[in-house]
């Protein structure tokens, strides 16, 4: 019966399996800023729901200071909804800011306050004016996942923290946009990769997010840079479009992320011809990268050709879109291996669905996959448990909630998006040149036996 | 007679159109016959409780509230007026702010906390602000409160839009539940052939005119003395209308789940009855 109603309604009822957060996770992009602090303005335990998805089950990835489970939240009550809330969030600024040393304060109003409409940001403008650095969102849940709501939280920011310039641009310096942090399961260690490559080519870079980022210092050169350069399929693409318009700053966008030597010396190359930037030294770089990287490649190669036992020959992969296109995309390409299902999970904007459906189409020369968009694991799960792996071993790289119907397939499961309960992330990547041969180790060595 | 049925009755119908003069008219008859009534007002404007408490006397739900937190009495809020009804107004948070709908389910909920609704009642009446805006407004309707709905309309076009649209709310609700439509209360307003266009127009939806209540300056001046029409002049004519109307709802049986039209329909019929059938002139070329 249950069935019979998706298919009437299109698939878009309940979700029993949720691959992503809420509109209001959002606020965890302003914990990935040094010196950023989050104020929740929301019903109790919403703020800590997000935690727990994004930065718990997700790798037990932890989190600084103010962000993790100590959040600010107003926990809005009955009260807050008939009479309005901002009186009570009008206190619990006042005393973030008392309590707090920070360079930057965002408030994030989830669905409460934003369907009984109070002016947030009325409240909040008080204290900009009185010059303390507090900025507002508007992440409501209905408005969409946290990758909508990081979107909305990085825009609230360049309009009310950055705010306007019409100065000179800087030419090699560039602003990464990239993985949702904490979101993306390796946020951190790929960001130090992309970082890393980014530099050694030439780059100066406003990192924005992670350890490597100067922190708010670098929000405000944001309309500085030559360019923006977004590594995604789709989430971020609305921070570029609105920096064309506000500063008319162009963008370069990269859907894959590149994984392997091929991918990421074509990448390096794309980008150095945009920038119009020096060749050689992003030239020598590639080709040190590339020694190491086949060095390391024709050691595997023994193993690869030797190995009888077990080696997997068809993959899926359960994810959001960015991961999915990235792994399937190298393991198509670079490793031979055969896509069977590839399914995003992150409910992309309808207007982004066929470029992601045409980037599946070319993954290799002769190779292409036909995705499925679903939200729920659940109908995931199902569609996993139908899947012809052929008589190999299976490989799923998808998270959690796949270990039932990986356990029944006897397929090796490989964790990579949220929920991701059995792995502990700190300094990971799979991205890259050197992320890449991560990427092998950890599939290999889970073929060899052991997680 | 313990074994009494508390009627629970929502009125609704258009902004202004007299929805809480006619309940608490209709109510002073409902005393006179004997009848033990509570009348909560579910307006932000918290004037339905006025001409039976001799003026805004009463301190709302939300009011007593916002102010004293949530440990408050009965007293504070349920006040005795014309005849011992007991008087609740559920109120609002300031213009602009807040949710008013969800200060109606509070208000609700809480007058159920504090056990308002005692055993010797034999009717509320829910007086429930213009349109059904939004979930909140339709609070009195749902999980089984009142049961029995009757429309304050007039000859007034836009009244009978605006009761047309109370309809589909209420047939959606009763298609779940026990409400019931008991009719529509015409509160004159002097329009040609009312009484007829108000007939065909609850036959149409499949109800009943319940009772059809002539114009009379005397209402209004009872309203300027904080009164009821049957506090402020017993022995008037207008006193025996609401008299009237009081027994007719005593003595309703006709509870039917409603057939709202569409606009053609709902167009049709005022054409029919003449509504814009006045022109004096013919100004065709």
């Amino acid at each position: 019966m249950a069935e019979r109603n998706l298919k009437v309604t299109g698939g878009n009822n309940t979700i029993v399996h949720p691959h992503y957060a809420c509109a209001i996770g959002g606020a965890y992009s302003a914990v990935a800023i040094k010196g950023g602090v989050p104020i929740a303005n929301c019903g109790p335990g919403c703020m800590y729901k997000q935690y727990f998805f994004m930065g718990f089950e997700n790798g037990f990835q932890g989190s600084t200071g103010a962000g993790g489970g100590n959040v600010p939240s107003a926990n809005v009550g009955e009260s807050d909804i008939v009479f309005g809330g901002m009186k009570k969030l009008d206190d619990l600024i006042k005393a973030t800011l008392a309590i707090y040393d920070a360079d930057l304060f965002v408030v994030a109003t989830g669905c409460t306050g934003e369907l009984v409409g109070d002016d947030v940001g009325s409240v909040v403008k008080k204290y900009r004016e009185a010059g303390y650095p507090v900025v507002y969102a508007d992440t409501g849940g209905f408005k969409g996942s946290n990758l909508i709501g990081h979107e909305i939280v990085v825009k609230a920011i360049i309009d009310q923290f950055v705010g306007d310039y019409d100065g000179k641009r800087q030419k090699g310096l560039v602003n990464l946009w990239f993985e949702t942090p904490y979101f993306n399961t390796n946020w951190r260690g790929d960001y130090i990769e992309i970082v890393r490559i980014l530099r050694a080519i030439g780059f100066k870079v406003n990192v924005l997010f992670g350890p490597q980022s100067e922190g708010v210092s670098e929000w405000r050169d944001i309309p500085k840079a030559q360019f923006n350069l977004i590594i995604s399929p789709w989430a971020g693409i609305e921070i570029v479009r609105h920096l064309e318009k506000k500063y008319n700053q162009p963008y370069l966008h990269i859907p894959v992320i590149p994984i392997g030597e091929e991918a990421t010396s074509a990448f390096i190359r794309e980008l150095v011809k945009y920038a119009e930037i020096d060749e050689e030294e992003s030239e020598k770089f590639i080709k040190e990268e590339a020694e190491l990287y086949y060095y390391f490649l024709d050691s595997f190669s023994h193993f690869f050709a030797e190995y009888w036992y077990g080696l997997p020959s068809r993959f899926a992969v359960v994810g959001d879109s960015a991961y999915t296109l990235a792994y399937t995309k190298f393991l198509a390409d670079q490793v031979g291996l055969i896509p069977v299902k590839q399914i995003i999970t992150d409910n992309p904007p309808e207007q982004f669905r066929e470029e992601i459906r045409e980037e599946f189409r070319k993954l290799s020369e002769g190779v292409s996959v036909e995705i499925e968009f679903m939200e729920d694991g659940y109908l995931a799960e199902k569609a996993l448990a139908e899947t012809d792996f052929g008589s190999g071993v299976p490989l799923i790289l998808g998270s959690t909630w796949e270990s039932d119907v990986a356990r029944e397939k006897n397929a090796l499961l490989l964790e990579i998006d949220p929920p991701s309960s059995e792995t502990v992330v700190l300094n990971r990547s799979h991205i890259g040149y050197r992320g890449a041969l991560q990427l092998l180790e950890r599939i290999y060595t889970a073929t060899v036996g052991s997680k | 007679m313990s074994n009494k049925e508390l009627r629970q009755v929502a009125i609704y119908g258009k902004g202004g159109i007299g929805k809480s003069t006619t309940t608490q008219n209709l109510t002073a008859g409902l005393v006179e016959l004997g009848k033990s009534v509570m009348v909560v007002g579910c307006d932000p404007k918290a004037d339905s409780t006025r001409l039976l408490l001799g003026g805004l006397a009463q301190k709302t739900v939300l009011d007593t509230l916002r102010e004293e937190g949530e440990d408050i009495e009965l007293d504070n809020i349920l006040k005795e007026g014309f005849g011992g009804t007991k008087c609740v107004e559920s109120g609002g948070p300031e213009p602009g702010v807040g949710c008013a709908g969800r200060g109606i389910i509070t208000s609700i909920g809480l007058l159920e906390r504090l056990g308002a609704y005692t055993e010797d009642l034999d009717y509320v009446f829910y007086d429930v602000l213009g349109d059904v805006v939004c979930g909140g407004f339709a609070m009195p309707i749902r999980e089984g409160k009142a049961k029995e709905i009757y429309i304050v309309a007039s000859g007034e076009m836009m009244a009978l839009y605006a009761a047309n649209n109370i309809s589909k709310g209420i047939a959606r609700y009763a298609s779940k539940g026990g409400v019931r439509l008991g009719g529509i209360i015409c509160n004159s307003r002097n329009v040609d052939r009312e009484h007829e266009l108000l007939r065909a127009f609850a036959e149409e939806l499949g109800t009943q005119l319940i009772y059809f209540v002539p114009r009379d300056n005397v209402v209004q001046r009872a309203e300027i003395r904080k009164k009821t029409v049957i506090d402020f002049q017993s022995e008037s004519h207008q006193a025996d209308e609401y008299r009237r109307l009081a027994a007719a709802i005593e003595n309703n049986k006709k509870f039917v789940i409603p057939k709202p039209m569409t606009q053609e329909r709902l167009e049709e019929i005022l054409v029919e009855y003449g509504l814009f059938d006045n022109f004096k002139d013919d100004y065709r070329i």
